[in-house]
């Protein structure tokens, strides 16, 4: 299909639609809007858009089938499978201007708020009223609720609050036609099916999220960190069962491998043990009676299965300091190398030592360096393969070994993704974990919410072509736009 | 057309794209554009430097209206360095567009020690007879009729750097600091105005050369091994920086030399022996970090160590994210400074009615036009020191 054609018209449109202001088509931002938070190459956007009302987004929406155009919804762009990398020269719709907090309702415990309000500015904002937002990617501090409910992300304390679906009350989304429609309720009264359910995780592929209902959710009254660390990652792994079993579960469970604690110690110098072999952070909340209960329990736990020491956050800004660590691993690994690609395999908790193990045979075998740091509590594997992109055949050796990664968790009984979602970057492992009936009953429902396919194309389910194909197709020389 | 910034590879790619500084830069902060987040800036270099951007009119703007903060490198787990980028692309930018009048006028002004005081004197007697609207100009809203005489003492231990506008418009915050200096026994000189101004907008402005001759100038008007403490954050992160600008051994020496007064004090034996007969005083303040010391020198904490003794600091909400100011922003942007400082002034009423204080020329000057009530610690310090604790 030429995208040059009527293109003129199409901008003209979205400028009397939404404002002159809000419609961008330079090179600078093609260019800025090409790309998330993934190593994916990006694509290139036809039009970039920031809508800042509902009615904003259904104009936008209208215009791209007036012009038989797709569209991306985009929050701020952290996403790390390519999910809001634009394919086919689409609409780029960005939320990040749609950041207000809408309505507070503390007897009934919930908040609407616009799609591009940042995961830790809500729970900021309700600083001191004893509520906040449960769930907490690392990247909480930039990432949107809208991406949040798009990639039903998770968190560290997601181990006992749940993941993002068990926090959404009801969506109010733009379908990919252009009406408007809720799904869910705040009073918990939808009847029929649950389409919330559906489209929490539904990666922009079902329409755009314009209001979202979340619940809050009450501060703990008291809380525990603790900070364990083991010579052997055997170890730390058996603890972190011998925990669950015995009955206790904590508020989050995180490793480190001993890699990835030197580069984070290196940012935050809080005292990780950098010679230990693996850390564990480990939260406890709940009532003070309880929670001490429980610590001194975990305590002994683990110095039963080899912790060398234990040591309990004594103070507000410890424990902040301990997570932010944590938080900023991802980005940390660039002071070893400047690429990175992460994989996100939820493993049965049982089968921890021996994936941890063959994860780091792999690595080894393509002389690629590893760091595992992970959601242990729930078996959610983030090996991080680190490497040079501008080493010659290095790409090569890193999807190769990310592939076995995978092969080695669906092979333990694994799934794809825990929370960062499929988007562009693990469709092709799509096929590996789904028959064909299965794809084809989640094509059927795709096809329900958008019979055209123009919302986000190219993502999750496995096509003919991919994105980089689409683009070579629409490649353009400098200063146009497609 | 394609251009090169002559930017170092390994810090272009030391960015991965992972948006954990977003929430700590001013302009994405009001704007929620890439094209004005360090992330964004930093694929726009990449772009230009691999050939795919020109240095297209929305390049260069992005670029521009970079307040230079640093919040994005603090906030970097990969330890990109932004400001080694950034002040490398404006190097190169500036011979690329136009510099604004109103900047190049104000950097110009600020190398003629002579004009500066004849212009400040007659804008303090306009201001006097009420005929320069307040907050017109991003001047302080009383500048001093007169210039100070200081009194000096022999045989000095320490150095106080005076440096240009400051010395004219804000000379009470070096009094201040005389006096705390006085009250402890510490002998000193000033730097007066044959050395003057430091750079440090020049510096920022991307106008390396010139940044680089006042760099000579200062050093050599200031031998010996005296400590250089300076109250203005902004030139004590270039005065402490000119050891990497220029690369030669005397600039290494002469930087080490530099300190911030609050840094330099709290670690002074003097000031640590007299801290007992300290009268702590019920009152609280706002401190609101500049990022020169904050992001640059980072020696923010010791502003709050020097003042506990005395009152109670309270902390903004907002984790050091910029007032505006930024050096000459506030004269080469004026809007998006607004913007950013309509931020900050929310942040301030979070925090409740108190005075706040700042240890920088450029985030006082800033803020008070906006009517917040602002003093720089050193102040508030010389009252307590001076009697005068109860000061409202
Ligand atoms: C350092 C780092 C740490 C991370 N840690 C975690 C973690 O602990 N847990 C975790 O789950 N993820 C994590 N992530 C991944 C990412 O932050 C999350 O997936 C996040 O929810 C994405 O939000 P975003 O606003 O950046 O969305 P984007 O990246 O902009 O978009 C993500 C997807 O959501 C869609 N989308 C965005 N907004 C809407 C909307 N309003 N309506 C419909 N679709 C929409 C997009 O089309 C895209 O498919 C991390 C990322 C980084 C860089
Ligand atoms: S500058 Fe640092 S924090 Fe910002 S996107 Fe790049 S790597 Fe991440
Ligand atoms: S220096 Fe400040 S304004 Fe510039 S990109 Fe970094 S955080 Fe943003």
């Amino acid at each position: 299909m030429n995208r040059s054609r009527g293109n003129d018209q199409l901008f003209q449109e979205l400028c009397r639609d939404i404002g002159t202001n809000r419609v961008h088509r330079d090179g600078a931002s093609q260019l800025l809007y090409s790309r998330d938070g993934s190593a994916f190459p990006g694509g290139i956007p036809g039009v970039v858009c920031f809508p800042e009302t509902t009615q904003h987004v259904v104009d936008c929406i209208k215009a791209a089938n007036r012009h038989d155009r797709s569209f991306v919804p985009r929050g701020a762009g952290t996403g790390l499978a390519g999910g809001a990398v634009p394919c086919d020269a689409p609409l780029v719709i960005s939320t990040t201007k749609m950041n207000s907090i809408l309505e507070v309702n503390y007897e009934k415990r919930f908040a609407w708020v616009g799609p591009g309000v940042v995961n830790l500015d809500l729970t900021k904002s309700l600083t001191g009223t004893g509520f906040h937002f449960a769930p907490d990617p690392s990247s909480q501090q930039s990432c949107t609720i809208g991406g949040n409910v798009a990639n039903n992300s998770g968190g560290p304390h997601c181990l006992a609050y749940g993941v993002t679906n068990a926090h959404i009350l009801a969506i109010e989304v733009v379908l990919p036609d252009g009406t408007l429609v809720q799904l869910g309720d705040v009073d918990g009264h939808a009847s029929g099916y649950d389409l919330r359910g559906v489209f929490v995780g539904g990666e922009g592929t079902l329409g755009i999220a314009t209001r979202i209902a979340v619940k809050l959710t009450p501060d703990p009254p008291e809380i525990r960190t603790l900070l364990l660390d083991f010579m052997d990652v055997a170890d730390a792994a058996k603890t972190v069962s011998a925990i669950i079993a015995s009955g206790i579960v904590p508020a989050a469970i995180e490793m480190m491998d001993k890699r990835i604690v030197n580069v984070v110690e290196e940012f935050v110098k809080v005292g990780y043990p950098t010679d230990a072999a693996a850390v564990l952070i480990i939260e406890v909340d709940g009532l003070p009676e309880g929670v001490k209960i429980e610590v001194e329990r975990i305590q002994s736990i683990s110095l039963e299965h080899g912790a060398r020491s234990v040591r309990v956050a004594s103070s507000d800004e410890e424990r902040e300091q301990i997570w932010k660590g944590r938080k900023s691993a991802f980005g940390a690994v660039a002071q070893i190398q400047p690429g990175y690609y992460l994989h996100d395999t939820v493993i049965p908790r049982t089968k921890l030592v021996e994936v941890l193990e063959a994860v780091y045979e792999i690595a080894n075998r393509y002389e690629l360096i590893v760091m595992n740091v992970f959601h242990a509590g729930d078996g959610n594997l983030h090996p991080l393969l680190v490497f040079d992109p501008q080493e010659p055949g290095v790409m090569e050796r890193v999807l190769v070994a990310g592939e076995e990664i995978v092969q080695v968790s669906l092979d333990a009984g694994g799934v794809l993704s825990g929370e960062h979602g499929i988007g562009l970057e693990k469709k092709r492992f799509m096929e590996k974990l789904f028959s064909e009936e299965d794809l084809a009953a989640q094509k059927l429902l795709k096809d329900a919410f958008d019979p055209d396919g123009r919302a986000n194309p190219f993502k999750v389910l496995p096509s003919g072509a991919s994105c980089s194909e689409v683009n070579h197709l629409n490649q353009l020389p400098d200063g146009a736009w497609v | 057309m394609s251009t090169s910034l002559n930017l170092d590879k390994d810090h272009l790619t030391a960015c991965i794209s992972c948006g954990l500084c977003l929430p700590h830069c001013p302009t994405y902060q009001t704007t929620q554009d890439e094209s004005r987040s360090p992330r964004g800036r930093i694929s726009l270099m990449r772009g230009v430097e691999d050939g795919l951007m020109p240095l297209s009119k929305e390049v260069i703007e992005s670029l521009d209206t970079c307040v230079q903060c640093l919040g994005c490198e603090t906030a970097c787990p990969s330890g990109v360095r932004y400001g080694e980028l950034i002040g490398q692309t404006r190097e190169v930018l500036n011979s690329h567009r136009k510099v604004s009048f109103r900047l190049r006028a104000g950097l110009w002004i600020l190398l003629h020690m002579r004009v500066l005081l004849f212009g400040s004197r007659v804008l303090a007697v306009l201001q006097r007879l009420k005929l320069v609207p307040n907050k017109a100009l991003p001047v302080p809203s009383r500048i001093p009729l007169r210039g100070v005489r200081y009194v000096q003492n022999d045989d000095p231990e320490v150095i106080l750097f005076t440096g240009c506008v400051m010395d004219v418009w804000l000379s009470q915050v070096h009094e201040a600091a005389l006096s705390v200096l006085d009250s402890i026994g510490v002998r000193y000189m000033i730097s007066g105005n044959q050395v003057g101004c430091c750079g440090a907008l020049h510096s920022h402005a991307g106008f390396r050369s010139t940044a680089n001759k006042q760099a000579l100038e200062v050093i050599s008007a200031l031998p010996s091994d005296l400590p250089i403490l300076v109250d203005s954050a902004g030139c004590g992160a270039v005065l402490k920086e000119y050891g990497s600008l220029l690369g030669t051994q005397e600039a290494r020496i002469f930087s080490s030399r530099v300190y911030d007064i609050h840094e330099w004090l709290i670690n002074d034996s003097k000031w640590r022996e007299s801290l007992p007969a300290r009268r702590p005083g019920n009152k609280k303040v706002i401190v609101q970090d500049p990022c020169h010391l904050r992001h640059v020198q980072k020696a923010h904490t010791s502003v709050r160590e020097l003042l506990t003794p005395f009152v109670e600091c309270l902390e903004l909400d907002d984790e050091g994210l910029c007032c505006g100011a930024g050096g000459a922003f506030s004269v080469d942007q004026p809007e998006l400074a607004k913007e950013i400082r309509d931020k900050k002034l929310k942040s301030i009423q979070r925090a409740g009615r108190h005075l706040v204080v700042s240890a920088n020329p450029g985030c006082m000057i800033h803020l008070e036009s906006a009517g917040v009530e602002i003093l720089h610690p050193i102040q508030v310090v010389a009252e307590y020191i001076g009697g005068k604790e109860d000061h409202e």
